[in-house]
């Protein structure tokens, strides 16, 4: 019972250097300047055990490196892993919003269509686990250490805290300068029995493995309480973070039962420039999706059945799909390893995207799991004109049709991102070589506001491979007609902090229903 | 020609109020737009057509069989709104047995003439449990829906007269009294924490539109407002403590039965829908 009552895991990092934020907020052993960027989670839920894998992109000297990490109960050694960085990029690759290519049929031609597929690198996995001694000790902090651990390059206390005030000074004077707030923060999670890891780098251990990058921590336990405690991470943050989770359930799609979780606009047709600028175009639609949408949601970015009997999974697919040693990596125990696909059993995947940040988070996100398991991704479609025939006749009416299309695509593209398309005008009748602009910098027709002097990594749209159909009606001498998708990658992308909020459509809402109901309520007196 | 449109519309003015649930029917006809248009609802376009189709039939079985009174498809009505607004599934079969459970909870579930189950609330709960491939989305509402909600609860009390207003404040104080003292006194969470809890559109829905359900409650008022308190410390705990989403429902659920033997002690004014004119129970329930 009382293991019922306690918090899921939190985590704060505790660094001089810039990091990838996870939930947690940010501490550091002398004033420096901290950002969030983007964190990734993968969450495994199965029955009532959770497993949690965060990545923490640090990069710096590993001896600045710290992290506390509030857990539901005291973990035992093996709950506590490290796993390769990898499997986010493998489950980031695969999930991302993708970008479709088609080439249109000619009037004169027959159709065709053809997919290729960017293939993965396949990865190794590596989850070594070291013993150390467990102690406990009781201090005028009431603070109690109730375990200690090395697990891979980490070294990991786990506290039990009575109150707040001890655990703040606790990491005040082991070296950790917390920020303002933090006690009114930590304060409800020590009030649930919630324990607490803190996080070292073993310098020895490190120097052995002989890598700068830290590898994600993994946490397993037991617990009704789904959630991903966000709270935390908001202690000192400014502005917006943004936080990817991949989540791996056996019956079906994961939403959060206390925010909206909506769908992002999917399966659009867009200008065949978006090409070039996929990575923009995806954040700006992001960004303005989130305007219309309104701040307090969680977006939906792809939900696919996984399971071992289906063998579609992905369509079209920006890298391979994840595979068995990949996902029990990630936590997922009840696979057997095995059938033409590497695993037989349940298994169902779900990417979900938040931009959260105090003001309209504040509660935890906390998930359920449903039984749905309708598939989903984030599509975009780029329809290529057909090559000019000479004596074609009805190339008249098809470039008519192409031209009423393009406008549409630049409408949508509009719509979509909030981008000012004037300066595309010239698009829809330009089938061959047309050179399209940049696209708009900063955020035409969008209230949201960039923070320019925040370095943003220039999005890097994955090569694509165009592969000729094999069954190609028209023959390679003819022309070439390949499809072919690119795949946005998680990595390239940062949201940038948003300095104006935006109004809510809360008030207008309420006055169409106040008019309403004063309109029934005068219909009412009129009762004879 | 003006005067006989006139008198048309006050007939028909007159015919709307006669009965409460004609303003339970255009809420929650609103309600239902507003998910489905403006919050982008990702439901199946089969359900509400299929949900209606199958309540609808059933109630109509229900006419013809056990000969109850041509209004009481407007119950049904309800219970479809009902069931697609707070119930979701992404088969047909689920939603087929969620809409027969319901209204055929009417003819099955009750005691003395009088079904103690909420239909919708009872046709949500059983199926999940039966084929366990339903859902509730609680955070479906997000709050750009909250002023929406808080009107249009305002604006039915206020043409309902307020009936069984008792329930839904009994339920509210329970479980939002328990939750207050819990997050804000004992953890110490921002008030925020707790505003966010009560402005969800699901809990709303609950309280104004379906505890209050006066068919299917205790028939006399204190003892009424004893079980809404018990339904809502029952949600209370299986939220806090076993993390059980949608709770209330569930808390409805299991709470339901007691109507019957309540009202078996403590009689009261069985509610009627028709003219709103109470009538009283004479007859002594059989043994």
């Amino acid at each position: 019972m009382n293991k019922k009552n306690l918090l899921l895991a939190l985590l704060f990092l505790l660094t001089q250097q810039q990091v990838q934020a996870f939930c947690g907020f940010y501490v550091a052993r002398a004033d420096a300047k901290l950002f969030n960027k983007t964190s990734q989670v993968i969450l495994v839920r199965n029955g009532d055990r959770s497993t949690i894998t965060m990545s923490s992109d640090f990069q710096g000297n590993v001896s600045d490196f710290a992290m506390v990490i509030p857990v539901p109960t005291v973990l035992q050694r093996e709950d506590i892993k490290v796993v390769e960085r990898r499997i986010f990029d493998q489950f980031d690759a695969y999930s991302g919003p993708r970008l479709v290519e088609y080439h249109d049929q000619g009037p004169c031609q027959r159709m065709y269509l053809n997919e290729s597929v960017q293939a993965a690198a396949t990865m190794k996995s590596r989850a070594p686990v070291s013993d150390s001694e467990m102690s406990r000790e009781e201090d005028m902090y009431r603070v109690a250490v109730v375990a200690r651990y090395t697990v891979g390059e980490y070294d990991i206390q786990i506290l039990n805290a009575q109150e707040s005030g001890g655990l703040e000074r606790w990491l005040n004077d082991h070296g950790y300068k917390i920020p303002d707030g933090a006690r009114e923060v930590l304060e409800p999670y020590i009030k649930s029995n919630m324990k607490f890891f803190v996080v070292k780098v073993n310098l020895e251990e490190q120097q052995r493995l002989s890598s700068q990058i830290l590898r994600p921590l993994q946490i397993s336990f037991n617990s009704p309480k789904f959630m991903l405690p966000i709270r935390l991470g908001m202690a000192n943050g400014e502005g917006n973070q943004d936080m990817i989770i991949y989540a791996f359930s056996q019956k079906g799609r994961i939403e959060t039962s206390n925010y909206r979780t909506v769908k992002m606009p999917s399966d659009r047709n867009v200008p065949i420039f978006i090409k070039d600028h996929f990575g923009k175009f995806y954040t700006d639609l992001y960004k303005e999706n989130i305007r219309r949408e309104g701040y307090d949601n969680i977006f939906l970015e792809y939900a696919w059945d996984l399971s071992g009997q289906n063998s579609v999974k992905c369509d079209p697919c920006p890298s391979q799909p994840p595979l068995y040693n990949e996902i029990t990596e990630a936590g997922v125990n009840w696979l057997q390893s095995g059938g033409w696909s590497g695993y037989t059993g349940q298994l169902f995947f779900t990417r979900l995207h938040v931009t959260y940040n105090r003001r309209d988070f504040p509660q935890d996100l906390i998930f359920q799991e449903t039984p749905n398991r309708e598939q989903f991704q984030c599509r975009y479609i780029l329809n290529h004109p057909a090559p000019y025939i000479n004596d074609c006749p009805e190339w008249g009416s098809y470039q008519e049709q192409k031209i009423q299309s393009r406008k549409n695509e630049l409408r949508e593209l509009a719509t979509l991102t909030g981008w000012d398309v004037s300066r595309y005008r010239e698009y829809p009748s330009y089938f061959q070589g047309y050179r399209a602009p940049q696209p708009p910098d900063g955020k035409t027709g969008s209230i949201h506001q960039e923070n320019k002097n925040q370095k943003t990594k220039p999005f890097r749209p994955q090569p694509t491979e165009l592969v000729p159909s094999e069954n190609d009606p028209i023959g390679s001498n003819d022309v070439k007609l390949p499809d072919s998708i690119a795949a946005i990658s998680q990595d390239d992308f940062v949201m940038q902090d948003e300095s104006e909020q935006g109004e809510k459509k809360d008030l207008s809402y309420g006055f169409v229903a106040l008019a309403a109901i004063t309109g029934l309520f005068l219909m009412h007196r009129k009762k004879p | 020609m003006l005067t006989t449109i006139r008198s048309g519309t006050s007939r028909w003015i007159a015919d709307y109020s006669s009965d409460a649930r004609h303003y339970q029917l255009t809420f929650l006809f609103i309600f239902l737009l507003t998910g489905l248009f403006a919050l982008n609802w990702s439901m199946p376009g089969w359900q509400i057509p299929l949900t209606f189709l199958i309540a609808l039939t059933t109630q109509l079985a229900g006419i013809l069989l056990l000969r109850l009174p041509i209004h009481s498809l407007k119950s049904a009505l309800i219970t479809s709104f009902s069931l697609c607004l707070l119930f979701r599934s992404d088969q047909t079969t689920v939603v087929i047995l969620a809409a027969f459970i319901a209204i055929s909870s009417k003819f099955f579930f009750k005691t003395n003439g009088k079904h103690f189950f909420n239909p919708a609330n009872v046709g949500i709960c059983a199926t999940i449990l039966i084929t366990g491939q339903g859902w509730i989305s609680p955070g479906q509402w997000g709050s750009e829906g909250i002023w929406l909600f808080l009107v249009g609860i305002l604006g039915f009390l206020v043409v309902t007269r307020a009936n069984r207003l008792e329930l839904a404040l009994s339920f509210i104080a329970a479980y939002g009294g328990a939750f207050l003292i819990r997050m804000l006194l004992w953890q110490n969470w921002p008030v925020d924490a707790l505003t966010h809890l009560f402005t969800s559109g699901s809990l709303l829905l609950f309280t104004f539109f379906m505890i209050t359900d006066p068919a299917s409650t205790p028939s006399h008022k204190i003892v009424r407002i004893i079980w809404a308190f018990s339904v809502g410390l029952l949600a209370f705990y299986l939220q806090a403590y076993h993390w059980v989403n949608g709770s209330p429902l569930w808390a409805l659920f299991l709470l339901s039965p007691l109507t019957s033997v309540l009202d078996y002690f403590f009689k009261g004014e069985r509610w009627t829908w028709q003219d709103r004119i109470p009538e009283k129970i004479t007859t002594a329930p059989a043994l």
